[in-house]
């Protein structure tokens, strides 16, 4: 049992707490919008690309069947804490399809963007790590998703024979699911599978499937980054409101504590100070 | 009678497209930049695309195309007959037409004729030159800037004054 003095100076520290936890919230909840909307933009400028791989898939109850012998996985994770469960979520992902394409017999190597999957992935699959990216800064542009288009390439992309994006797609304030896409490069070819018999192309030469497939890798980062950015805000914001709440319900419990404590300090008081003059009156 | 039911319904998509008489008259075009949907299913008559291999046009039942874009300009062409289209000046990007006559064209950046400002691009061809005159050869540096005179020079073009 505390004293009062040292519920009194809980009390204090954890409205100061609810005071950080509640403006956080408020940050967030404005930064969402920013996001929702950049989002919506990129949702348009990357829906051409979904037509030439494959849509995005949920990881959840996903058996990562299709993934072919060597995969390159790009988990998007944040940098900064505080969000809630997102970054737990993809890092989960991420073992769950290493740990998949392994019992398969197939091979797969991980680039992490973000400082809290690193930190996540770090533990128990270091030797699978090729490459990590931090200080990713949101809000994402295009530039930068072409940038981290470029290191993918730079560390030999082109080598694998499929890209696996994981990051949380934003349902809406309070949902966020999950998602992967798996990209493939291009084959100018008659065959079937991946490639694309239907198109014709403006220029047979090889680099030109090359340019495309970096455009279309570049569109799907954008793509995932903003959407990844929106899921962070999200769960934010959410985690803060929860941290708000639960600082608030503590203060009224540990008030409570408080006065208990104070009224019997008053009720010791004031029996000393009787039993000393009834004492003194005898 | 079953046989029959089920044979109705199971026509193979080649000959319900002759059967149909609903020919796409219109294409519907995607045209996105990355912070903005310019146009997202917008039903218009013909899409003039500046290739790399060379400027084409797209009209309705066009062949499933996909073709990388040179800095120049897109013309929009919302009704058939109409004389003046609408311009767009991109800076590269793909314009991918499928079946359906879907097209989409992304680009990482997209400005109307209208709003392009000759002064700045004369000042920005300028600097863009000094740039490439100051670069080593061979280096990014270099290539960066002869790609910035060339996207400045087709602007140029685009608004008509002529850059060199």
């Amino acid at each position: 049992m505390a004293t009062e003095k040292q519920i009194f100076n809980q009390i204090n520290s954890t409205k100061n707490i609810s005071k950080i936890t509640a403006s956080m919230k408020m940050v967030s909840a404005a930064k969402l919008k920013g996001d929702e909307t950049r989002l919506a933009a990129a949702i348009p400028f990357n829906a051409w690309a979904n037509k030439m791989s494959s849509e995005p898939k949920e990881v959840e109850d996903a058996t990562f069947d299709e993934l072919p012998e060597k995969t390159l996985i790009v988990p998007f994770t944040s940098d900064k804490g505080l969000c809630g469960g997102v970054n737990s979520f993809i890092t989960r992902a991420t073992k769950s399809i290493i740990a998949q394409v392994e019992s398969q017999g197939k091979t797969a190597d991980v680039v992490i963007v973000g400082d809290k999957g690193r930190a996540q992935l770090n533990r128990t699959h270091a030797s699978k790590i090729v490459r990590t990216a931090t200080e990713v800064v949101s809000p994402g542009t295009f530039a930068l998703a072409s940038a981290l288009a470029s290191e993918l390439f730079a560390i030999g992309a082109e080598d694998y024979d499929a890209i696996v994006i994981v990051y949380n797609s934003y349902v809406n304030a309070a949902v966020y699911k999950q998602m992967y896409k798996v990209i493939t490069p291009f084959a100018i070819a008659t065959e079937d599978g991946g490639s694309l018999p239907s198109y014709d192309f403006d220029s047979d030469k090889p680099e030109s499937m090359g340019d495309l497939f970096e455009f279309m890798l570049a569109s799907q980062i954008f793509h995932s980054f903003m959407d990844g950015a929106a899921s962070e805000q999200s769960s934010r914001m959410t985690a803060m409101e929860n941290a708000s709440k639960n600082a608030a319900e503590m203060i009224d419990s540990l008030t409570l504590q408080y006065n208990r404590a104070r009224q019997a300090r008053i009720t010791t008081e004031l029996i000393e100070i009787i039993s000393g003059a009834s004492a003194l009156d005898e | 009678m079953f046989s029959r039911s089920i044979a109705q319904k199971v026509l193979p998509r080649s000959l319900t497209r002759a059967f149909s008489s609903e020919a796409p008259s219109t294409i519907t075009l995607n045209f996105s930049v990355p912070y903005e949907s310019i146009y997202n299913g917008a039903s218009v008559f013909q899409v003039i695309i500046p290739g790399v291999e060379g400027e084409y046009g797209v009209t309705p039942n066009h062949v499933p195309y996909v073709a990388q874009m040179k800095p120049g300009v897109l013309q929009i062409l919302h009704e058939e007959g109409l004389s003046d289209s609408e311009k767009y000046f991109v800076a590269g990007g793909y314009a991918l037409t499928h079946e359906d006559s879907v097209t989409d064209v992304v680009c990482p950046e997209a400005v109307k004729l209208d709003d392009i400002d000759p002064s700045a691009v004369q000042s920005q061809f300028e600097a863009a030159k000094k740039a490439f005159a100051a670069a080593d050869s061979g280096t990014i540096e270099q290539a960066e800037a002869q790609i910035d005179m060339d996207v400045n020079r087709a602007m140029g073009v685009a608004i008509g004054i002529n850059l060199s």
